[in-house]
């Protein structure tokens, strides 16, 4: 019997490798927009939409509208909701643009939250580990919780890494030296 | 609007999108299900990897309903 182990690929960067370059990125939010535009329109629900990019990424977010608040459901426990939504969202653009995309879809600020919460637990785990000399683990984390993790020690002046085995995979926190 | 809305997410991520229909028949254990059929060459992205993208199209399908029961079907036509 083959003893099958999911090793981790090492990097927490999720799919930066199959990058091509030159992506329109302002045209993956427009494309993106009209596709969720449309579902809300269908859907007959409230939301703005905002199409921006971040960095090397499409950025597109449904917000609160005049009219009314995007409905929470489209978020879901733990956003499951917006995740479900978001890979549909990109296999649209790719469907449109025949690239891969790295698109993120945020719905009522769920993602920045969380983004929030997670910075300010990294900047708790580096106060600590700074105190105390010890190494601190976190709980585990998708790969893309682990990278906003891992870049916010950083600016913190610690170094991080991860451990354990998806879907369980955590960051911790070390000492210097 | 459901159908309306599925047939909309499916259309999206195929190639051949004029070949998609959703069709609203009764569960049988109740509540409402809707049968998708797409052309046969789509059919792999409709489901996508492990049935993720299927997975993802239910997901958000049942957030629309509001906590109705709703199921998805994505019929294999090549079968028929």
């Amino acid at each position: 019997m083959t003893d099958v182990t999911t090793e981790p690929t090492g990097e927490d960067t999720a799919t930066d490798v199959t990058e091509a370059p030159a992506v329109d990125l302002d045209r993956e939010g427009e494309i993106a927009a009209d596709f969720l535009e449309t579902l809300l329109d269908i859907a007959d629900l409230d939301g703005d939409i905002d199409v921006d990019v971040d960095g090397d990424r499409a950025s597109v977010s449904i917000v609160d509208s005049d009219e009314g608040r995007v409905p929470r459901r489209l978020v879901g426990a733990d956003g499951k909701v917006l995740d479900a939504l978001q890979e549909l969202t990109r296999l649209a653009v790719q469907a449109e643009t025949g690239v891969r995309t790295r698109l993120m879809l945020d719905i009522a600020g769920f993602r920045a939250d969380r983004r929030a919460a997670l910075v300010k637990q990294a900047e708790e785990a580096v106060a600590s580990v700074k105190a105390s000399g010890e190494r601190v683990e976190l709980e585990p984390m998708s790969a893309f919780e682990r990278k906003v993790v891992h870049d916010a020690v950083l600016a913190g002046g610690l170094t991080s890494e991860s451990e354990g085995a998806e879907p369980r995979r955590y960051v911790v926190v070390l000492p210097v030296g | 609007m459901l159908e309306e809305a599925l047939e909309h997410l499916v259309k999206g991520i195929v190639d051949h999108d004029g070949d998609v229909t959703v069709r609203r028949a009764n569960g049988r254990r109740g509540g409402d299900l809707l049968e998708v059929r797409v052309h046969p060459d789509d059919l792999g992205r409709v489901i996508g990897r492990s049935g993720r993208t299927a997975s993802a199209l239910r997901e958000v399908m049942r957030a629309l309903a509001g906590g109705k029961n709703i199921r998805v079907d994505i019929v294999d036509t090549d079968r028929r």
